[in-house]
């Protein structure tokens, strides 16, 4: 299968303007601006049934069709390029390696919803990328490709790269506008939603990295090409961040519905050191965890979905007999914990309770009812908070205490890890 | 109207309100802790969860709006369940001990509704103890992150002083300055404390007095806001103040004063039992021996001098109604017009101004107008300091909703900050700059045509003379740039409804009245009048100011500010008495009439004039000069000390009942919170004890304050609506004619008293003699400060004191550098009147060659540089320009 993003992922080359328009760049965005209507760029993307790459799955073009038409109000796009994620690491290539075809995306997006400011905001440990960008964007402004009047169609635009200051809760979208207003990442409640009142309480369209930069390929192959890439609800490609104890981590740009058992033996080569395969996480470190029984599913929305777990931002990570679920698990809710911003009582009480509680585990102190108390608290987490981060502490908790029970009750009563020799 | 089911009852609701909101008019009780009725709805502590049939998960019920047809249930086991795991999550870290200690916190309740007192394991941290306040105790050990006291530090008082650090469990809150709550620019207004739920903030008067309290409603007895409060009290004395949740005025927000300075209650010196001065030494006495001492004296100068040898001073500290009986004292009692107030010397050059010009001496419109102005014009006023209430509304509006706002003051005072535009006249220029403002206005067609053609008259005549006032031409002599000056006209008449707020600034010059009409002339031109979010509007200093003048404290008026003259019959026939027919003595000709000797003996109630009137050294050969004076206070003030003769000590207002009337014509109750301390008697008390030992008993025949105002409604037509029982619930503004009438807000609506049409006034500018040299290089301004109040009576013997000095004198960083001073060094200022010694502090708001100076420490006695100048109108002194000199002693 031809790949789009990563054809020339590792060709330092390739970031450079030069190359990036001898293989039709900014042909896209030209085509978009000066024979498409933001309507039918609206549909064209409706047609390719892209969906937010982000995490939650939106449809894109419905999102991009709530932003009020027939508006003097200025409006915004802003690229989410916070990748916090844990296992998830295809944002930072697309950046690194072809900075250009996000940019022409977001020259397509802005001109789609009207807007003629478009922040990207990236986290603050991405510098080393951002900088790329930053000069991509530069090489870009100077061949009038941003400015004011593109391609003489007097339509402006203009990019601004900001840089996070690490925290995984303003990968969250209005925490990160929030953050872009300058104050505290804490997520907004919803409604409104950004669409309606987002940065500077203007209408705002945010989208993932990876989602704005397949829209060029949708403009010039169109939306009914994209879609058909892949399984049929939806359609399309992505990037797969594959990690763990495999022999060949990395991220692979696959069709939608490519079955994770392909991924793991056929991509990224199978287990590391002859190993057998225990616990697979498909969707960042959020989604519910699969055994090695469930491995054949089909890496799409709607078949994670139907087996009780998400395809979230495809983070796929691998895990072997030789990891202890526990300790796993336990890092995990330390993480949820040091990332909780704070704001609402189940998730900034919770996933701190949650962590002792594995933290007691395995130390050895877990006593009989931790098992029924962790999932007690994150039952309440989950559904009750402002923002997702705490449907993402719980639903790790959920899954792996039920999916892998006899493990952790085996760590209790022996006050070890027997699972691991 | 909404149909929906709660816990499968049918009800309706209107439009608009929240789930939690319906819950609350049904007195469904859920457990809340993020909310606050004075804050937006903030979903953050979950334990408002609701079912909503339909909807895929539980709702949060304080930001979720109630839709029709909903189907809510409130207390299923799975939401109790629920419910009970999040307060368990609470009750991992929260102390047992305050839980115990103070059962009546919100929280505590929450804890005990749902059997946790069993299950708190957290423990006492010192080190999130913050004991720097004088009035707030910080103990962030007890904080539940319900972020009430950031958001409303943000949302109500616009300070921003709390400010969340770290993330997730690790959160804390301090302030901003990462320091002590005391180093932090926190300023004192205590609605922090008011809304945390759990007493992790908490006032130290409340920690000190444990026991159980008992809550009395009343209005504030600080400044003309008239914020309402509940007062709590312990056996007898008065332990915490709060503020009252659903007062129209205040809106549950208190400032410092109000909140936290009411020790001078039980300060040393508050004096408890008649005195009369003998040999020169003070003695005590019965109430009986003072009374008949005093009356006996009373009578001998009428008696021997005529009834206008002898004056009254009404008090703006006082009641209506006690304001009310000194008035018809000094009428029918004495026989004399001689009665006066204390509103003299700030805003009566605004009741002239306005009087004259709208027929109705007191502000046009109401504070809830601040709300709903596009643009709030601020002169000669310093609201977040001396009406912090008003401040923090304007503030408010200047920052979240994004109102204009323009700042005519000669310092870069707070809400400078905020405002579009900051016009830094130089003092004593305000006629000159609101007439160029008319100018542009006029020039530039910027007024309303058909309001003028309406509603006003002698518009030919003015646009005439108002040709000669062109802003390049005066931008020299105002020390503003005629830019500014034009572009704040253009804001001021384009961006409606603009609404116009002034303060002593305005009034206290020797055009004050004059001043006040360029501001009327602004309304005018603009149709900025009768009408929401527009106006003009004088911020009152006291409590009762308003009220005192319009109680007929006034030598020209009678109650409900009645020309002399007009009222007669009517005030004859409802007092049946005669009234005296020659013009009275305003404060300022009485002081003339003392120096002259033909004024014998003063009264003076709660009015220190020795301390604050203007040009001291008058006053005192003034007082000097007279044979009797009588002074009504809670403590021995200057003008006892120097030259009393008799003491009457008297309740203050939360020691007894009656009304007050606020800046915006709002009448609301005082109510008795403790019985008065020691002997002291409520002022109508005294009034009516005296008129009777001097005969006139019958006309005196009161048994309460109630019955007092039933009898002032009887004579003041527009007041007449006004019951004790109809302000049971709030105040109600005049005019209300009748038992039906809701009050007035917005004053001018169709006409005015005066007619269909008011007056443009034609202003020449006639400055004042006051001015620099080179023997007196720099001018002073007085004025008043945060913490203090006036003359520092009250709040100088309170822990306000240790919050902010009261004896400042501000001058400008390079003024300073030049003269060699530095911060905190004693200097001498030294008018053409007289000198005083304060403490410098190097300010960059106040511009070179000016000082401003705080009158609130009676040590300093300020005003013996004030200038003998008085407003041509109104008398009022002219306290906000001197020209001194300064030296470091
Ligand atoms: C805690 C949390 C962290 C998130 N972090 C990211 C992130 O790093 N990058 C991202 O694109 N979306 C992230 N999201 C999802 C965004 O909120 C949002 O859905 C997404 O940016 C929308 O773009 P899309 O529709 O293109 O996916 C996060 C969501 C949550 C709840
Ligand atoms: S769920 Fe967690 S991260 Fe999201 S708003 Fe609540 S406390 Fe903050
Ligand atoms: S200090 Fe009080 S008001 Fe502030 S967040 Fe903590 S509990 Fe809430
Ligand atoms: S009261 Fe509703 S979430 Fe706190």
């Amino acid at each position: 299968m031809e790949k789009i993003l990563s054809k020339h992922f590792f060709n330092p080359e390739a970031r450079r303007l030069s190359f990036y328009l001898q293989n039709d760049g900014y042909e896209a965005a030209r085509k978009a601006l000066t024979c498409m209507s933001p309507q039918e760029i609206i549909e064209e993307v409706m047609k390719s049934n892209l969906r937010g790459l982000g995490g939650a799955g939106f449809p894109t073009g419905r999102k991009w069709s709530f932003i009020p038409k027939d508006s003097p109000e200025p409006r915004y796009l802003v690229v989410n390029c916070d990748e916090s994620e844990p296992g998830t690491f295809k944002d930072r290539h697309i950046i690194e390696w072809t900075p250009h075809t996000l940019l022409e995306g977001v020259m397509i997006a802005s001109f789609a919803i009207g807007a003629h400011q478009c922040f990207v905001y990236a986290r603050g440990e991405y510098v080393r990328y951002a900088n790329i960008l930053q000069t991509a964007l530069e090489e870009a402004y100077r061949a009038g490709f941003f400015g004011k009047n593109i391609f003489g169609t007097g339509f402006d635009l203009d990019v601004m790269i900001h840089l996070g200051a690490g925290a995984y809760i303003c990968g969250e979208e209005s925490a990160l506008l929030e953050s872009l207003e300058g104050k505290k990442g804490w997520p907004r409640l919803k409604p409104p939603f950004p669409a309606v009142s987002g940065l500077f309480g203007r209408p705002t369209i945010i989208n993932n990295t990876e989602t704005i930069s397949y829209v060029p390929v949708i403009i010039r192959n169109g939306g009914e090409w994209f879609s058909r890439l892949g399984s049929l609800k939806s359609g399309g490609m992505r990037l797969y961040s594959v990690s763990g104890h495999i022999r060949k981590p990395g991220v692979y740009e696959l069709p939608l519905g490519t079955s994770l058992r392909e991924i793991i033996y056929t991509y990224a080569e199978g287990m590391r050191n002859g190993r057998k395969l225990k616990a697979v996480i498909p969707g960042g470190s959020s989604t519910p965890v699969l055994t090695a029984q469930e491995i054949d599913v089909k890496m799409d929305f709607e078949s994670l979905a139907a087996i009780g777990s998400m395809l979230g931002s495809a983070g796929v990570i691998v895990m072997d007999e030789s990891a202890c679920l526990v300790k796993a698990l336990a890092v995990l809710g330390k993480f949820y914990q040091h990332e909780s911003c704070g704001q609402c009582t189940p998730c900034r009480e919770g996933t701190g309770w949650m962590t002792r509680i594995l933290h007691r585990i395995l130390t050895g102190r877990g006593v009989k009812g931790d098992l029924e108390n962790l999932v007690r608290v994150a039952n309440n987490i989950q559904g009750n908070t402002i923002c997702a981060l705490g449907d993402g502490a719980a639903m790790p908790m959920i899954s792996f205490v039920t999916k892998f029970r006899e493990e952790f009750e085996s760590h209790i009563f022996h006050k070890r890890c027997t699972a691991v020799r | 109207m909404l149909q929906v089911t709660i816990n499968h009852h049918p009800c309706a609701f209107e439009n608009g309100i929240s789930i939690l909101d319906a819950l609350r008019m049904l007195s469904i009780h859920i457990p809340t802790l993020c909310h606050d009725p004075r804050l937006q709805p903030y979903g953050g502590c979950r334990l408002c969860l609701v079912r909503v049939k339909g909807w895929p998960g539980p709702v949060t019920a304080c930001n979720t709006l109630l839709s029709d047809g909903m189907e809510i249930e409130t207390h299923s086991s799975e939401i109790e369940r629920h419910r009970r795991t999040l307060l368990r999550l609470f009750a991992q870290r929260y102390p047992a001990a305050p839980a115990r200690q103070f059962p009546d916190k919100e929280f505590h309740d929450d804890l005990r509704a749902y059997d946790l007192m069993d299950e708190l394991r957290g423990a006492p941290d010192r080190s999130l103890v913050d004991d720097s306040h004088p009035y707030i105790r910080v103990d962030m050990s007890r904080c539940v992150h319900c972020y009430r006291c950031v958001r409303i530090c943000n949302e109500v008082q616009g300070q921003f002083v709390w400010q969340v650090w770290n993330r997730g469990d690790s959160t804390r809150i301090r302030p901003h300055s990462q320091t002590t709550l005391m180093e932090s620019s926190c300023v004192s207004c205590g609605a922090c404390v008011d809304s945390c739920p759990t007493g992790a903030l908490e006032d130290r008067s409340l920690l000190e007095h444990l026991a159980s309290m008992s809550w009395t409603k009343t209005t504030c007895p600080y400044c003309g806001t008239g914020c309402e409060m509940i007062v709590g009290a312990h056996q007898g004395r008065i332990v915490s103040i709060r503020p009252a949740l659903h007062s129209p005025v205040s809106k549950g927000h208190l400032c410092v004063k109000g909140r936290y300075a009411f020790d001078y209650h039980y300060a040393h010196d508050r004096i408890t039992t008649p005195m009369i001065r003998q040999d020169g030494q003070w003695k005590r006495v019965s109430w009986e021996q003072a009374i008949s001492f005093t009356a006996e004296n009373l009578r001998r100068f009428v008696a021997n001098y005529g009834p206008d040898s002898v004056a009254v001073l009404g008090s703006a500290r006082a009641t209506n109604e006690e304001n009310y009986l000194a008035q018809k004292f000094a009428r029918v009692a004495l026989g004399t017009n001689n009665v006066d107030c204390c509103a003299r010397v700030c805003h009566a050059p605004t009741a002239v101004a306005m009087k004259l010009m709208l027929g109705t001496g007191a502000s046009t419109n109401s504070f809830d107008d601040i709300e709903r102005a596009r643009t709030l014009l601020v002169c000669g006023a310093n609201p977040t300091e001396n009406h912090p209430i008003v401040g923090a509304r304007i503030k408010q509006a200047a920052l979240q909703r994004g109102a204009h706002l323009i700042v005519i003051d000669p310092r870069r005072i707070e809400l400078a900050e905020y405002a579009d535009y900051h016009l830094p006249l130089r003092p004593g220029t305000n006629v000159p700059l609101l007439n160029a403002m008319a100018y542009t206005i006029v020039e530039e067609q910027l007024y309303d045509a058909a309001f003028l053609q309406e509603r006003v008259s002698e518009w030919e005549e003015f646009r005439n003379f108002i040709q000669s006032w062109v802003p390049e031409q005066v931008a020299g002599a105002c020390r503003v740039s005629a830019d500014l000056i034009r572009r704040a006209a253009r804001l001021y008449a384009t961006a409606k409804p603009a609404m116009s707020i002034h303060g002593l600034g305005m009034t206290e010059h020797t055009q004050g009245t004059e001043s006040v009409m360029c501001l009327v002339n602004l309304a005018l031109l603009t149709g900025n009048l009768g009408k929401a979010g527009t106006g003009v509007n004088p911020l009152r200093g006291q409590n009762n100011v308003q009220g005192s003048a319009h109680m007929g404290c006034e030598p020209n008026h009678l109650t409900g500010f009645v020309a002399l003259e007009q009222g007669k019959n009517l005030f004859e026939s409802a007092w049946h008495a005669p009234l005296p027919a020659k013009k009275g003595l305003n404060v300022m000709e009485m002081m003339d009439a003392a120096e002259k000797g033909e004024l014998k003996a003063l009264w003076a109630i709660g009015y220190d004039l020795f301390l604050t009137n203007a040009n001291s050294s008058k006053t005192k050969r003034a007082l000097q000069s007279l044979d009797f004076v009588i002074v009504q206070d809670m403590f021995l003030n200057e003008t006892a000390r120097e030259f009393g003769s008799v003491f009457l000590p008297v309740a203050s207002p939360f020691e007894k009942e009656g009304t007050f009337m606020n800046a915006e014509r709002r009448i609301q109750r005082v109510r008795k919170v403790t019985q008065p301390l020691g002997q002291t008697w409520s002022d109508w008390e005294i009034i009516c004890t005296m008129a009777s030992a001097m005969g006139k008993g019958s006309f005196f025949n009161y048994h309460s304050p109630e019955e007092i105002w039933d009898e002032i409604r009887s004579v003041w037509k527009a007041g007449s609506g006004i019951s004790y029982r109809r302000m049971e619930q709030a105040g109600l503004q005049w005019p209300c004619p009748s038992g039906e009438h809701p009050g007035t807000e917005i004053l001018h609506s169709d006409t005015f008293p005066i007619g269909k049409r008011a007056a443009l006034r034609r202003i020449e500018f006639n400055p004042t003699a006051e001015t620099t040299s080179q023997e007196f290089p720099f001018l002073l301004i007085t004025g008043r400060t945060l913490y203090h109040f006036n003359a520092g009576t009250m709040t100088g013997r309170t822990n306000n004191t240790l919050l902010g000095a009261a004896d400042r004198l501000d001058i400008a960083p390079q003024d300073a550098q030049r003269l060699g001073l530095r911060n905190g060094q004693r200097v001498r200022i030294r008018s053409r009147w007289g000198e005083a010694i304060l403490s410098a502090q190097l300010s960059p708001a106040i511009a070179p060659g000016e000082l401003f100076a705080t009158f609130q420490a009676p040590q300093v006695f300020l005003n013996h540089v004030t200038s003998p100048y008085r407003d041509a109108y109104a008398a009022t002194p002219e306290y906000k320009v001197t020209a001194v000199a300064i030296e470091a002693v």
